[in-house]
């Protein structure tokens, strides 16, 4: 009886070396992306910093948008983006990449995508770290509200786990799916209020605010840890919704499909 | 005590005379999402292997193996019907696979032995049992990427050995692993077979070899199970069918 009571919670506690394995898999991932290069971990702040100094220089000498610390205010803005984007576009390699596991030896499939979002938080981990301190320099007044950082990087985090199961599935069917989500992440930078405020969507095209999870997260973060103004707890609830959702039907599709698709690798 | 069960186990493709791999293709093309081929790769194979068995399973190219392999391995399910259990954990052995090519040696056997079951202490405890058997001492930090298919294999086989893996699937893994010294260091292995409780699945084709190492032989022909049991009864039998599919 007791048995019966506590099987399933001991199946979904890691076994006594699954932690590690998932650990040691996102360690070797990141290194993989970084170390072997000749600067190193350095290109995982360059990309972001160059990014910033491209945009930066086209909307605030061109354009002058009129908002204070506009760099600071595309930099945070950015640094999330990066997180997701990278982290889908993941989708398109996940599984390829460790072939030569999963055709060698038994083991449960969702250790690679937990080990995926570990390796990318760890470089999201160097971003934010590096717009702290850049703000902390130039003065930004910081309060307690800069807390919410590490809920809403879960969030994005979350968010891309859904999509990671969900995209990588589906692009073992669908070979050029890949295409079509490199477009959807085109317009998806331009679509997030990244580079203006949340007030140019609210007002023309409210739904594009509810239809990208980033949207919400992006415009947080910017209240959080460079206002140090509350949250908008209506996003906050309404993106961890989406995230959940997302993740629900990327595990369903995962489980119900992953296994008859790798038939086609 | 049967380690390995497989009861009645089937496998049909379903091929599509134009594949669709592209959701351009699936739009475009929706009239030849219905035309489907039938091609059973497996037809109700059904056999048991006890514990420290040497399990040797022959037939020629496209007869199933392969695809038996993947379905032991859970890679692919059965047809629904079809029952596979396994008891311990199996490790593919073929050569030159099962690497990443860009990592070191040391990091591909830490996370190879890690889903073997191993603890990284444990794995810390026989890394340099793991490297003086496969005789790799100086090359433990070279990238995968630079060793010979014959280096690779005998990496897998004293990974396989030293995590103690239960079931080796071994996919004509013979033959290319390495000189007569290692040879011999394998053959004292498998020897220790029932000792150790390691259960051997040889699929290959060299047939001297089935003869003498294996316990029993499953002959597959075009995906049926034509004949199990004795190896030399079995060979003589493998070979009467090539004979006829000359002839033919």
């Amino acid at each position: 009886m007791i048995n019966l009571l506590l099987r399933p919670i001991v199946k979904y506690l890691p076994e006594n070396n699954r932690l590690e394995r998932i650990w040691k898999l996102a360690l070797v991932d990141f290194k993989k992306r970084y170390y072997n290069t000749y600067l190193g971990v350095i290109w995982a702040l360059l990309n972001p910093l160059f990014k910033l100094f491209i945009y930066y220089s086209i909307f605030s000498i061109i354009l002058d948008p009129q908002i204070d610390n506009y760099g600071f205010y595309i930099f945070s803005g950015i640094i999330f983006w990066q997180f997701f984007a990278e982290g889908t576009n993941k989708s398109f390699s996940v599984l390829k990449s460790k072939k030569y596991l999963l055709e060698n030896i038994q083991f449960n499939r969702l250790d690679l995508y937990y080990s995926t979002i570990l390796s990318l938080l760890l470089g999201f981990l160097f971003n934010i770290s590096v717009y702290l301190l850049i703000t902390l320099i130039a003065g930004i007044h910081f309060n307690y509200n800069v807390l919410w950082i590490p809920l809403l990087a879960l969030n994005t985090a979350l968010v891309v786990f859904g999509l990671l199961l969900l995209l990588s599935t589906l692009y073992i069917h669908f070979t050029d799916l890949n295409q079509l989500w490199a477009m959807a992440l085109l317009a998806g930078i331009w679509l997030t209020p990244i580079f203006y405020g949340r007030g140019a969507l609210m007002d023309s095209y409210p739904f594009l605010l509810y239809l990208n999870p980033l949207a919400g997260i992006v415009i947080n973060v910017r209240e959080t840890a460079l206002y140090a103004n509350q949250p908008d707890y209506f996003f906050i609830f309404y993106d961890l919704f989406w995230a959940i959702v997302v993740t629900i039907i990327g595990l369903y599709v995962f489980k119900k499909y992953s296994t008859k698709m790798i038939e086609k690798f | 005590m049967s380690v390995i069960s497989v009861k009645d186990v089937s496998k049909t493709y379903w091929v599509r005379e134009k594949q669709i791999t592209t959701i351009k293709g699936f739009f475009s093309d929706f009239s030849s999402l219905s035309k489907k081929r039938k091609i059973r790769a497996l037809k109700s194979i059904d056999f048991q292997v006890k514990s420290g068995e040497f399990f040797g399973i022959i037939g020629s190219n496209g007869s199933g193996k392969s695809t038996l392999l993947k379905i032991l391995l859970g890679v692919i399910p059965p047809d629904s019907g079809g029952k596979v259990k396994i008891k311990g954990k199996a490790i593919r052995l073929s050569l030159g696979m099962g690497f990443d090519p860009n990592l070191s040696a040391r990091e591909n056997i830490y996370i190879n032995a890690s889903m073997l079951g191993l603890s990284f202490k444990e794995i810390g405890d026989k890394f340099s049992d793991i490297v003086d058997f496969a005789e790799l001492e100086d090359y433990q930090e070279t990238k995968l990427k630079f060793y010979s298919r014959g280096m690779k294999s005998r990496l897998a086989f004293a990974i396989a050995t030293n995590a103690k893996a239960d079931i080796f699937l071994m996919d004509e893994f013979f033959g290319g692993v390495g000189d007569l010294n290692f040879r011999e260091k394998s053959e004292s292995i498998f020897k220790n077979r029932f000792v150790d409780n390691r259960t051997i699945i040889h699929v290959g084709h060299n047939l001297k070899h089935v003869i003498d190492n294996c316990d029993r032989v499953l002959l597959l022909h075009k995906g049926e199970q034509i004949a199990l049991g004795e190896p030399r009864e079995v060979v003589k039998k493998y070979k009467e069918i090539l004979k006829e599919s000359i002839n033919e």
